[in-house]
C-alpha cells in the first residue's frame, strides 16, 4: 500500500546532509521499514494525534515521570515519547549484543585490576594519573574481591549511528545507569495505542529484564547463602529515577529499601521489617559511592546505612554495581577502552569508540583551543549530559569562555569530533507532524557469575529540539520503543 | 628493654534534644604490630549498651555501638595497656648517592603501589606558594630532606588548641601559622607527597611524659616511605622521629581515614562531645 496524500508522512522534509534510519543507501524505504511505513501511512494526522494523546495518558496512568535536578521549579514531567518505533534488524543487533558484551567485560577485568595487581598502570598501558586522579578510584576497595569477582553488574552502554553508517559507542555507564524501565514502559505503551503493529512483526519482549537481572544477581550471592534476599535501595522518592526503583523492585519481586530501613549488625545486613529483622544478602543499589555508609565514607550522608561497608568487605553482603565501580565511568578511561579491551581480551573492539582529545595531553590540548567550533567539549566526570559544549553551536562569546574554562583545568575536559547522530521520523507536537530528529541507543548489559545478558531493545533516546544532538532526558530528550526483531 | 603504658580514653556526648537512635564507631584500640602488644582491653558506655569489633577499610580494628533507646547523655570509656619494645630509628643505614634515591621513587611500579599515600586529598592540597618555602635539597637522602621537612613543618606552625577545626584549609594554616597536630601531620603529607615520597597519616597516642607538645585527646603523626627500609615515623609536632612514646592506632591518607569517633545520630538540635586520653607508663626490663 503505498502512503496516501495529506497522511502522517506526506509532508516528511528529508535532510540529505543527515543520516535517515527509515532509508537505505539508494533512498528507499528500508525493507525492515516498510510495512510500519504502509501502516502508519495509511491514517491521517488527526488519527494519529487522538493516539498521541492516549499513549501519554498511558504513561501519566502508570505513574511514570522524572524531575529535572537544577530546575527550581521542578516538578514531575513525562519522559516525551514518540510512537514510531525504532526497528534494529537482527545482523546489525549481534554487532551491538556481542560488543556491549566485550565492553562489560573488558570493564570487569580492567576494575579488577586497578583494585589488585594493577598491572594495566603499571605497564603503562593506561597512565596512573587517569585513575588516580579519580574521585570514584576508592582505596577502601584495594584487594576487596567483589562476590563472583562482579564489579559492573549492570552497564548502560550509549551507541550511536554515525553518518557512515557505522555504531559508535559514546560512553559507558557503569554507576548507577537509569532508564531500563523506560524501555520497558515505551513497550506497554505502544502495545496500548497500536497494538495491531506487533502482528506484523517478530519483536523480541523487553519485559524479561527484571526476572534476568534477579537471576543474574543470585549468581554472584555471597558465600554460604542458599536462596539470598535481594533489595533494591534508593535514596528515596526525590531522587529522578525513583519511578524507576520502584518499578525494578516490583518487578523483580523483592523489597525496595531506603538507608534507614536497613541495619548492620556484627557485619550482617539486617532490613527492619514488621515481623522483626530480615537477613539481606543482594543490595541492588542506586546510591553512590560516597552516599552508602556515612561510617567509611561521606558521614553528612542521611541516605546510606552505616557499617554496611564493612560487611560488604567481609564478603556477606553483594552490592551491584560493587563500590569504586565509578573509576571506569570516567570520560577519560573511555578514551583507553579500544586498549584496554586488546589488554585483557586480546580482541580487537567490536563496537567503535570516538576518537578523543585528551585535554591533559599538552599538544592535543592546543588542538582543542584551535578547533572548539568542529568539537564537542565534556567535563570528564559529570553525567546526563550537564556541561556539555557543541562547538558549532557556540556563538564567540561562548567558544572564549568554554576555551578559558578549558585553560583553567585542563585535566576535566576531553573533545570529540562532533558525530552526526542518525535522525528517525519522530511526531512533532509544534508542527502536527513528523520530522528528522537525532536518536542514540542505550543498551543494558548485564553481567553474572559466567553468564551475561544483554536486553534485546534497549532505549532510544531523542533529541526532540530540531538540530539538538543532546538527547538526555533532562536536557528535554524524549525516547521511542526499540525493536529488535528475530529474524 | 620494654615499656607498658595504660592509656585512659573518655567521651562525654551530651544532646539537646533526646537521641532515639543511633551509631558510633570508636578507631581508638592501639594497633598490633611489630613493637606494640596490646596485653589488656576494656570498653564500656554510661547505658550500658553491647558493642561489636569490626575493621575499618584499612584494616584496622573498630568498636561499633548501636544504641537503640531514648537519652540525652552518654559516656564512654576504654582502658588498654599496651606492651611497646623500644627500638633505635636510626638502625638502617643511609643509600650512598642522593640523586639515585630519590629517582627511585620515579619508577612507575612504585608509584602505582603507593598511589593512596601519593594522593592530594582535600585535607592534604597545598598551594604551590605555599609549599615552596621548603627546599628540597638534591645532594641529602630522601630520609634527610625528610628530617628537615619535619623540622619545617614544626618551626612553620605555633601548637595552638582551638583555633582550628576539621575544616580549616591547610592553606589557611599556613597562613595564620596555628595548628594542632593534626594540622602538623597534614601539611608533612602534603608537601613529601608533592616530592613523590609516599607518606601515611597516622593517628595515636602519645606518652607526654617526656613534655611533648600533644593534647589531652589523640595524637597525629606520620609514616613516610624510605626506599630499602620501610615506613619511618616522624612527628613533626614535636621534631622527632617516633620512638616508643608513639602508640599507633590506625593510619590513612588523612584525618578523614582515622576520626577516632564517628556518630551518626537520628536526632535534631546541638550536641556537644568531650574528649579525654590519659596515657601513664612505667619502664619495665
Amino acid at each position: 500500500m503505498a502512503a496516501k496524500d495529506h497522511t502522517i508522512f506526506s509532508s516528511y522534509q528529508r535532510d540529505p546532509a543527515l543520516f535517515d534510519e527509515l532509508y537505505d543507501e539508494k533512498g528507499e524505504v528500508k525493507n525492515i521499514y516498510k510495512t510500519l511505513f504502509d501502516l502508519y501511512g495509511s491514517h491521517s494526522i488527526e488519527d494519529y494525534m487522538r493516539l498521541n494523546e492516549k499513549a501519554k495518558s498511558s504513561f501519566f496512568n502508570q505513574g511514570i515521570t522524572f524531575q529535572v535536578y537544577g530546575d527550581k521549579d521542578s516538578q514531575e514531567k513525562i519522559f516525551p515519547f514518540d510512537l514510531f518505533p525504532r526497528i534494529i534488524d537482527p545482523a546489525e543487533w549481534e554487532v551491538i549484543e556481542k560488543g556491549a558484551i566485550q565492553r562489560s567485560r573488558a570493564l570487569n577485568l580492567f576494575l579488577w585490576d586497578i583494585y589488585h595487581d594493577k598491572k594495566i598502570l603499571k605497564q603503562g598501558v593506561v597512565p596512573l594519573e587517569l585513575v588516580s586522579s579519580s574521585e570514584n578510584y576508592l582505596h577502601q576497595m584495594m584487594d576487596v574481591d567483589p562476590p563472583g569477582g562482579i564489579y559492573n553488574h549492570i552497564s548502560g552502554t550509549d551507541i550511536i549511528k554515525h553518518n557512515d553508517g557505522k555504531y559508535y559507542v559514546l560512553e559507558d555507564n557503569i554507576r548507577c545507569p537509569s532508564g531500563v524501565s523506560y524501555v520497558i514502559s515505551n513497550r506497554t505503551a505502544l502495545k496500548r495505542a497500536l497494538f495491531g503493529v506487533f502482528n506484523h512483526y517478530q519483536a523480541y519482549t523487553v519485559t524479561n529484564y527484571a526476572e534476568n537481572l534477579l537471576e543474574l544477581l543470585e549468581t554472584v550471592k555471597p558465600k554460604g547463602v542458599d536462596s539470598p534476599n535481594t533489595v533494591v535501595i534508593t535514596p528515596g522518592m526525590y531522587n529522578s529515577a525513583f519511578y524507576e526503583h520502584s518499578y525494578l523492585a516490583k518487578t523483580m519481586g523483592v523489597e525496595l529499601v531506603e538507608g534507614r530501613d536497613l541495619y548492620v549488625e556484627n557485619d550482617f545486613v539486617y532490613m527492619r521489617t514488621i515481623k522483626g529483622p530480615e537477613k539481606v544478602d543482594i543490595i541492588y543499589r542506586r546510591i553512590d559511592d560516597q552516599f552508602m555508609d556515612p561510617l567509611e565514607f561521606r558521614s553528612d550522608s542521611a541516605l546510606g546505612v552505616p557499617g554496611l561497608f564493612s560487611a560488604y568487605k567481609k564478603g556477606n553482603v553483594t552490592l551491584a554495581n560493587a563500590p569504586g565501580t565509578g573509576v571506569a565511568d570516567d570520560k577519560a578511561v573511555y578514551t583507553y577502552m579500544p586498549e584496554i579491551i586488546k589488554y585483557y581480551l586480546d580482541e580487537e573492539p567490536i563496537l567503535n569508540n570516538v576518537h578523543t582529545y585528551h585535554c591533559s595531553r599538552k599538544e592535543e590540548l592546543a588542538y582543542v583551543l584551535e578547533h572548539i567550533p568542529e568539537l564537542v567539549v565534556k567535563p570528564v566526570d559529570e553525567a546526563g549530559g550537564y556541561g556539555i559544549s557543541i562547538g558549532n553551536k557556540l556563538t564567540k562569546e561562548e567558544i572564549e569562555k568554554v576555551k578559558k574554562q578549558i585553560a583553567e583545568n585542563p585535566r576535566k575536559y576531553v573533545a570529540q569530533p562532533i558525530m552526526s547522530l542518525s535522525v528517525h521520523p519522530t511526531y512533532i507536537d509544534e508542527t502536527n507532524s513528523f520530522e528528522q530528529r537525532h536518536v542514540d541507543l542505550r543498551t543494558f548489559t548485564i553481567l553474572g557469575k559466567d553468564r551475561e545478558f544483554v536486553l534485546k531493545g534497549g532505549l532510544t533516546r531523542v533529541a526532540l529540539r530540531r538540530g539538538n544532538l543532546v538527547v538526555n532526558s533532562s536536557q528535554g530528550g524524549g525516547s521511542k520503543d526499540t525493536w529488535v526483531l528475530k529474524h | 628493654m620494654s615499656l607498658e603504658y595504660r592509656i585512659a580514653y573518655k567521651a562525654e556526648n551530651q544532646y539537646e534534644h533526646p537521641v532515639k537512635e543511633a551509631r558510633w564507631q570508636f578507631l581508638i584500640c592501639p594497633h598490633e604490630e611489630e613493637g606494640q602488644k596490646v596485653t589488656s582491653f576494656s570498653f564500656g558506655n554510661s547505658l550500658n549498651f553491647p558493642y561489636e569489633v569490626s575493621t575499618n577499610a584499612y584494616g584496622f580494628t573498630t568498636m561499633r555501638i548501636l544504641a537503640k533507646a531514648e537519652f540525652k547523655h552518654i559516656s564512654f570509656e576504654a582502658d588498654f595497656n599496651v606492651l611497646k619494645t623500644a627500638a633505635s630509628p636510626f638502625d638502617f643505614d643511609l643509600p650512598l648517592d642522593p640523586v639515585e634515591d630519590l629517582q627511585r621513587y620515579q619508577n612507575l611500579h612504585f608509584r602505582v603501589e603507593f598511589e593512596p599515600f601519593l594522593r592530594r586529598t582535600q585535607l592534604t592540597t597545598l598551594l604551590e606558594q605555599h609549599s615552596k618555602f621548603f627546599e628540597y635539597r638534591k645532594e641529602k637522602t630522601v630520609f634527610e630532606n625528610l628530617v628537615d621537612l619535619n623540622r619545617w613543618v614544626f618551626e612553620k606552625i605555633f601548637y595552638t588548641p582551638g583555633v582550628t577545626h576539621v575544616n580549616t584549609t591547610l592553606d589557611e594554616i599556613v597562613e595564620n601559622r596555628h595548628g594542632v597536630c593534626q594540622d602538623f601531620a597534614h601539611l608533612f603529607a602534603a608537601v613529601a607527597r608533592q616530592f613523590g615520597i609516599p607518606c601515611r597519616y597516622v593517628s595515636g597516642y602519645l606518652h607526654q611524659g617526656n613534655g611533648y607538645f600533644g593534647d589531652s585527646q589523640m595524637h597525629a603523626w606520620n609514616e613516610a616511605f624510605i626506599q630499602d627500609v620501610g615506613w619511618i615515623g616522624f612527628d613533626p609536632t614535636n621534631n622527632i622521629l617516633t620512638g616508643e612514646n608513639h602508640i599507633k592506632v590506625a593510619h590513612g591518607k588523612d584525618y578523614a581515614d582515622c576520626a577516632p569517633l564517628k556518630g551518626i545520630l537520628y536526632s535534631k538540635g546541638e550536641n556537644t562531645t568531650n574528649h579525654s586520653v590519659q596515657v601513664h607508663g612505667q619502664q619495665q626490663q
